[in-house]
């Protein structure tokens, strides 16, 4: 149960993004979770609603966009997506693959709610 | 208000494995290999390290910091045998580089040859967190079974070496020692798998000698080394 800590991080990054964006709140947050990320979708979820209160995405929907395991072969320099985490390359069969995707927890956007972007200052 | 669309596009871990990379890099340039201990609770971490100290001290300068939710237990355990500072997590169930940090300044910033980090008992969290590492070594005890490493992928895929311990048991449990190297294997093909038992001492010969290698490896890579 790691995802606590990790949502917390998260909030952390997305509160000073905000705050160099002069953002006063988030209303969608996408993050990119891979099978390989050793993070549970879930958890993620339930740690969020938990965590939330306080921050500027206190009202924001979060948005996982799961994506596959996928890994280069360093053999022929293909790519495999790789299935029940047999890692090895489905071209040519080699063990020796590199993951390409598939262990992110990532930030991928926001979307902030911006009332700075309205002052004439900024237009 | 207007809404806009910041990308990020950044791992949340990424500031915490830009530290651990710089972490390492320092541990590098000491000449000192780390060594990250993970698997479940009772699989013979502690253990395995008092074997370790046995063997190693005296030739190499060891020192362990070891993760536990409560109690400093395993650091008694050890003390006797080696340099060993507690690192709580008060609950945490894993370790991160701030943790390990503090250890090692408790412990006075020793210079090292092996810095022996035991994680907290736990397969699943662990794996995500980069402690400065060189080496992360994955126990897997006998009693447990040998079908656990397709349970945990993400630990066994980002462990370097797979040690089976408890084999004093092996009589006794239906485990087998080639279907656990092979499982383990099908998700990380470089694994390095040792067999061992930390109360007859059966494999620590050749846990050691691993040890030592990867070590060469470490000094031969950065052979102009400047600790300071």
């Amino acid at each position: 149960m790691h995802e606590h800590s990790l949502v917390r991080t998260m909030l952390e990054q997305i509160d000073r993004v905000c705050a160099a964006n002069q953002a006063d709140s988030v209303a969608e947050i996408r993050l990119q979770i891979g099978p390989l990320s050793g993070v549970e979708p879930v958890l993620v979820m339930s740690a969020f609603e938990l965590l939330k209160h306080g921050t500027r995405a206190a009202k924001a929907t979060l948005v996982l966009d799961q994506v596959p395991l996928a890994a280069l072969c360093l053999a022929c320099g293909l790519e495999s997506e790789i299935h029940d985490y047999g890692f090895h390359c489905v071209h040519c069969g080699h063990h020796h693959v590199r993951v390409v995707h598939g262990d992110e927890f990532r930030i991928e956007s926001i979307t902030v709610d911006s009332a700075a972007l309205l002052q004439p200052s900024t237009a | 208000m207007e809404a806009q669309v910041i990308t990020i596009r950044r791992d949340v871990l990424a500031e915490a494995k830009a530290s651990a990379s710089i972490q390492r890099e320092h541990f590098t340039r000491c000449g000192t290999l780390v060594v990250n201990l993970v698997s479940s609770p009772g699989a013979g971490k502690t253990s395995l390290l008092e074997a370790t100290a046995r063997s190693m001290t005296g030739r190499y300068r060891l020192a362990v910091l070891v993760g536990d939710l409560e109690t400093d237990r395993d650091a008694q355990r050890l003390a006797p045998l080696v340099p060993v500072a507690q690192l709580s997590t008060g609950g945490a169930c894993h370790l991160e580089l701030p943790l390990v940090q503090r250890g090692l300044k408790a412990l006075g910033n020793p210079e090292l040859d092996f810095l022996f980090i035991e994680n907290v008992g736990n397969l699943v969290c662990p794996a995500s967190h980069d402690l400065a590492e060189h080496v992360r070594v994955v126990l897997l005890s006998t009693t447990e079974g040998d079908d656990k490493p397709g349970k945990y992928p993400k630990m066994f895929r980002t462990s370097h070496a797979l040690v089976i311990t408890k084999l004093d048991l092996l009589p006794y449990v239906p485990f087998s020692l080639a279907a656990a190297a092979e499982d383990a294997r099908r998700i990380q093909p470089a694994m390095e798998v040792m067999s061992a038992c930390a109360l007859d001492g059966r494999g620590i010969d050749r846990w050691c000698e691993y040890l030592v290698e990867r070590r060469q490896q470490l000094l031969s890579m950065e052979p102009d080394r400047a600790c300071r």
